[in-house]
């Protein structure tokens, strides 16, 4: 990261876009103190990720790019385990994680153990593990990029949701332009560390004088032009 | 004209297995061929030459065909574990896809797989060939004989690795669809070696050779041994020792051996492409979903001596994954079969003191296999924790717990019922016995625990776990043998373990605190 310089409002859906590679994920995990800064610090919720790490986390759920699953637990388990690691009373905890399976379509198929589960439906108990605890902010790294359309709408309309009627504050980090775009009320893009825009999409687009979120994103990160594409094939003999 | 397939494949398998060295790749060859030159010109014979007399005289002896069917069926088994054991630990049928959306032939794929790994399995060849030939060679043996028995070895090895090849691409096909097939496969891979080890063993201490030697008890064993072909190799070998310089004399013995292990790896190499066919495919598999069942007794039990409370969940949670993976009970299964052994062949139950003290070695080992899969679920596991209040401390908390739960009983059965077998038993011998050994795999599981935390290995790959529990074994025997003999040394022979169970623990709680400290640093 190079000098980011951001702040989230209470309630509000932010997205923080930018290619591969770019930080969105070192951020995500400094947000998280899941990794240490070398410098500078940030709070969240009114707590300092270097002094009040225990009351950071705490307070915010995470749904990470590439999480960690325990293949060999059924999802019962894994829910109850993650409720155990937050401190969820367990007189609330077998109700809960009932509703969260409901929801995410999952009840029917609770026991069975997660190594037999498909990408979609991994990720939706990550995303019911996120939840667990109920936090008020919650961090979600490209929520949507293993799900199925049908499974993605639902994920939107949670989160959607959980802004608008839980009072939730949300932090999308994608690359999938339309769901960054639909979502939030302010997005950021960065590239090789550095917040090179901020604002709400329409704010975003004025800045760069382009017509939609794609063009502002290449414009501002950089893409491949279109007569490069198919060079390739004019090499001799390249053609089967 | 296209390259044959065969060959694409086989160039690929040597830079996956090359990859490590990729950059001394384009020189490695000339490198190894020089190198083995040298080892078999000069380094082999000088050090044949420090034995010589003895090797002669071996050779010449009454146990000498039974100890080089014995010698060359180890190999023979040795070489034919290499790729099961690398392919029953990887099992997997993602890049099969490749091959078999693409114009190749199964035969070609196996074929380029097992001589794509050959360069390397050369060097294994070359080194036990090279150094019986300076063994032979003194002999006075003539070239057409020396030039048998190079053939002999590299017949018998290669029909070994081909056909461990062809067994390792059945197994791979079978297993690689479901993770439960390949949890199979890496359990397999630990303990395919325990029989080999038992062969070593009764060779060793187990009285084999004496009745291979034996006219009354042998007549079995001949017969057994009679049939593997690296059997037919070892008579020849023998034979030639007899009659140096004289292959007429021992014709007729030559050409049907030899004959019969030139025609075994021909019907090996032949039956093994007709089986390529059915070794990739992708069909699909009917399997069951895998389902986990209400808790029962154990778990409840686990979840209750955890304190019930969340501690408690997250301790059934850690056990359930643990108990859950066959790999993880194949190195328990590992480690008591090696106590087993040992116990068996080299010492024998009528020796209390030695089991005890073996089984001090022997345990130090099920701790660390025990503790070893701490970090194996990689970081973005070890997250899940950093992610939760106080989940790092937790975490290690939970696992020492589990590991305790595991290790302890276990080892507490095998002390007891090794010490019970000896014929001076007590019960106050056996009590005693077993209530230190307890404490002591205590120590030594969180002295385990503390090294993966030191050492992690963030990958589910065997190979890196294997590599990493041997270190950590070998820093437990060593450390261990070392407070053993300070203790020796201050308190005397007879109270030393009181002064080396003390250390032991000593070096548990700092190598464990030591551990939690650097886990919160893995990034």
């Amino acid at each position: 990261m190079d000098e980011l310089n951001l702040e989230i409002y209470e309630g509000e859906t932010f997205g923080l876009l930018g290619p591969n590679g770019a930080g969105k994920t070192t951020t995500i995990r400094l947000l998280n103190c899941i990794i240490r800064p070398t410098s500078g610090s940030a709070t969240v919720n009114g707590y300092d990720i270097l002094n009040d790490q225990m009351d950071v986390r705490r307070v915010t759920g995470l749904l990470a790019e590439s999480p960690g699953l325990y293949e060999k637990l059924s999802a019962h388990e894994f829910l109850e385990f993650i409720g155990a690691l937050y401190d969820v009373p367990s007189d609330i905890i077998p109700d809960r994680i009932d509703d969260l399976l409901k929801l995410f379509g999952l009840h029917e198929r609770r026991d069975h153990l997660l190594e037999g589960y498909s990408r979609g439906m991994k990720q939706r108990v990550l995303i019911a593990a996120a939840l667990i605890h109920d936090p008020p902010i919650l961090f979600f790294d490209e929520p949507t990029s293993t799900l199925d359309p049908r499974a993605a709408l639902m994920v939107k309309d949670l989160i959607r949701g959980l802004a608008r009627d839980a009072g939730k504050t949300i932090f999308i980090s994608s690359h999938i332009l339309p769901i960054v775009e639909e979502l939030c009320d302010r997005i950021g893009i960065i590239d090789q560390g550095r917040l090179i825009a901020l604002g709400t999409v329409e704010e975003v687009l004025s800045q760069t004088g382009t017509k939609t979120l794609e063009k502002a994103f290449i414009d501002l990160t950089g893409g491949v032009k279109e007569k490069e594409l198919l060079t390739w094939r004019e090499q001799k003999g390249a053609a089967a | 004209m296209p390259l044959p397939k065969w060959y694409a494949v086989a160039k690929n398998e040597y830079r996956i297995s090359t990859s490590r060295i990729r950059s001394i790749r384009p020189y490695f060859l000339y490198l190894v061929t020089g190198l083995l030159a040298v080892y078999v010109a000069f380094i082999a014979p000088s050090i044949v030459s420090l034995f010589i007399d003895d090797f002669i005289a071996f050779l010449l002896s009454q146990a000498a065909v039974a100890m080089m069917q014995l010698l060359l069926l180890l190999m023979f088994f040795w070489l034919l574990m290499i790729p099961i054991t690398e392919i029953l630990q990887q099992a997997q049928v993602a890049q099969l896809e490749i091959f078999l959306s693409a114009p190749v032939r199964p035969k070609d794929v196996l074929l380029g797989g097992f001589l794509g790994r050959m360069p390397i399995y050369a060097i294994a060849v070359t080194v036990v060939a090279g150094f019986f030939t300076a063994v032979l060679y003194p002999l006075g043996m003539d070239l057409a004989q020396i030039a048998i028995i190079i053939m002999i070895f590299i017949l018998v090895l290669l029909s070994a690795l081909w056909i461990g090849t062809v067994i390792a691409a059945l197994l791979s096909t079978k297993l690689g669809k479901t993770s439960h097939g390949k949890d199979i496969g890496k359990a397999l891979g630990v303990l395919i070696f325990l029989p080999m080890i038992a062969l070593i063993y009764a060779i060793m201490g187990g009285g084999l050779i004496e009745a291979l030697n034996d006219p009354a008890t042998s007549g079995t064993y001949q017969v057994i041994l009679g049939v593997v072909p690296s059997s037919w190799g070892a008579e020849i070998i023998v034979a030639f020792a007899s009659s140096p310089g004289n292959i007429i004399a021992v014709g007729f013995e030559t050409l049907t051996r030899f004959g019969g292990l030139v025609a075994f790896f021909l019907a090996a190499l032949w039956l093994g492409t007709k089986a390529a066919a059915r070794a990739y495919s992708l069909e699909p598999t009917i399997s069951e979903a895998p389902k986990a069942k209400p808790d029962g007794a154990l778990f409840k039990t686990i979840r209750y001596l955890g304190g019930a409370g969340s501690f408690g969940t997250l301790l059934v949670s850690m056990f359930k994954e643990y108990s859950r993976r066959l790999e993880n009970l194949s190195w328990i299964a590992y480690a008591v079969g090696l106590f087993a052994l040992v116990t068996i062949f080299l010492i024998g139950p009528e020796d209390p003191g030695s089991t005890l003290f073996t089984a001090l070695f022997l345990l130090g080992f099920l701790a660390a296999a025990v503790a070893s899969d701490v970090t194996l679920r990689g970081k973005e596991n070890l997250f899940i924790y950093r992610k939760a209040p106080s989940g790092e401390g937790r975490f290690v908390r939970a696992m020492l717990a589990k590991g305790w739960l595991v290790a302890v009983p276990i080892a507490a059965a095998i002390i007891a019922i090794a010490t019970a077998l000896s014929p001076q038993a007590t019960l106050a011998s056996v009590l005693t016995s077993t209530g230190f050994v307890i404490q002591m795999t205590a120590a030594y599981v969180a002295f385990a625990l503390g090294l993966f935390l030191l050492l992690p290995v963030p990958s589910e790959n065997p190979k890196a776990r294997n590599m990493t529990l041997m270190i950590v074994v070998m820093i437990m025997v060593f450390v261990s043998i070392g407070m053993f003999i300070t203790s020796v040394e201050v308190i005397g022979g007879e109270n030393a373990l009181l002064m080396h169970a003390p250390l032991s623990w000593l070096l548990g709680i700092v190598f464990l605190y030591l551990g939690k400290r650097n886990l919160s640093r893995i990034e």
